[in-house]
């Protein structure tokens, strides 16, 4: 007892900082609301940061199914931007099988743009409804080339940086139409050729593509005008465009089918075959 | 004894007053970076005589702050603080303790014991206040740069208020 007392003399000071604090915290804690709240969730404040680590290390390993889905909104996006470019006049009521065009996203698996004739394969083929003749469109903006051959799981794509390149082409708010080929080494440059003279062009104008032939749809947008040439002796315009894509980098790509593609085909075909 | 009694008992009450009904209107926001509270009460029980029984300065302290914490509606948070710091002055006290000693009747003022004691005193036991009382008012070290910013600037807008104070109000013995 005495030595209890003793110790009591000796570290009263002490003893009664710690439980003057205890009383504090006691205060504290019970008094205020949001320290209550703290004093609770703090611990589970490491725990939330550790599961958020993992969130994101999850989340990078899903990127690629994110692309994924991106890619297939871009299609939708994209075909609805051709349904209003297609029937420019009014605004239309959406409706996927009135529009005659729909968008399969494909990634780009190998290409070339510094030969003569140059190729593309996309890691989408039959199984996902691509078909030979189908335009291949970098997004809403540019063009990359026409679908040539088709395997189960792999197309095969001529670029339209290839001499055989023949993409009817008009000029956007202008008449007449001409066709787009590539003459020039340079994978961003092309040529807008048979747009004859009697059409005023001027520099700086938009290519897009003509609807005409059933591989792009109306509207697309190819290039600008960068320069015009006049050849003497040439009923027609030699036209520089400079392309929107950069062929180069282009990782992905949207396939256009266009659905009554076989129907306008076969009639055309009917009344050349008479 | 009855003076010296009488003297620290009406500083008590004055800086108290002094802090309810002065500082505690004065709160700076500096444009959304830190929070300037000018807290001078910590001189009232820091200058208690320097051989006051520890255990008395504590049961001061802590009765100082919870008195405070009923105007600033924080129960428990400036009464911790004020414990705590009342400890740490014990520490402090030997630490700064000078060649000769304390003479009996000393109390931590500047024409007893020296400008440089004074300020070194002051500064690490209002630092050391500063610094708890965010702390405790933030509660988690999570805050812990906002604390740090916060306890700096109120740390020297207090010091300038408590210094100053020192040469308008000479309590003399």
């Amino acid at each position: 007892m005495h030595n209890i007392a003793l110790i009591f003399f000796r570290y009263g000071s002490h003893i009664l900082f710690v439980a003057l604090e205890i009383l504090c915290f006691f205060l504290i804690v019970k008094y205020n609301q949001d320290k209550r709240d703290i004093f609770i969730n703090s611990s589970n404040f490491y725990a939330g940061r550790i599961t958020e680590q993992g969130d994101k290390m999850k989340q990078y390993l899903g990127l690629q199914e994110q692309n994924d889905s991106l890619l297939r909104e871009n299609a939708t996006l994209i075909e609805n931007l051709i349904t209003i470019e297609y029937s420019s006049d009014k605004i239309p009521e959406y409706d996927s099988l009135y529009t005659g065009f729909s968008i399969i996203p494909a990634y780009v698996c190998n290409s070339s743009i510094h030969l003569n004739n140059n190729h593309l394969t996309l890691c989408k083929g039959s199984r996902e409804g691509i078909r030979p003749d189908m335009g291949v469109i970098a997004s809403h903006k540019g063009i990359i080339g026409i679908v040539r051959n088709v395997s189960e799981n792999f197309s095969h794509v001529i670029s339209i940086l290839h001499s055989q390149t023949r993409i009817s082409c008009s000029i956007k708010g202008r008449s007449g139409h001409g066709s787009l080929i590539w003459t020039s080494p340079d994978p961003q440059r092309m040529t807008l050729t048979s747009i004859p003279k009697h059409e005023t062009v001027m520099k700086g104008d938009t290519v897009i593509t003509s609807g005409y032939s059933t591989i792009f749809p109306k509207g697309i947008l190819v290039g600008t005008i960068e320069k015009i040439e006049n050849q003497a002796g040439s009923n027609s315009h030699y036209i520089t465009v400079k392309l929107f894509n950069d062929m180069a980098g282009t990782n992905y790509a949207y396939v256009v089918s266009n659905r009554f593609a076989g129907e306008r085909l076969q009639l055309e075909n009917e009344v050349a075959n008479e | 004894m009855n003076n010296v009694l009488y003297i620290h008992g009406l500083r008590l009450v004055l800086v108290f007053l002094a802090q309810v009904l002065i500082f505690r209107q004065a709160t700076y926001s500096l444009e959304g970076i830190a929070f300037v509270h000018i807290l001078y009460y910590p001189m009232a029980f820091l200058m208690l005589p320097i051989k006051t029984s520890r255990s008395l300065v504590l049961l001061i302290a802590f009765l100082f702050g919870l008195c405070l914490d009923f105007f600033y509606n924080s129960p428990g948070i400036h009464a911790a603080t004020c414990v705590f710091t009342a400890y740490v002055r014990i520490l402090v006290i030997a630490f700064l303790e000078p060649f000769h000693g304390y003479s009996l009747d000393d109390s931590p003022t500047i024409h007893r014991l020296g400008l440089g004691w004074y300020v070194s005193f002051m500064s690490i036991l209002l630092l050391v206040h500063v610094f708890t009382y965010f702390s405790l008012e933030a509660f988690s070290l999570v805050y812990f740069f906002s604390i740090f910013i916060n306890s700096l600037f109120t740390f020297f807008a207090s010091f300038a208020a408590i210094f100053i104070s020192q040469f308008l109000f000479r309590f003399k013995h």
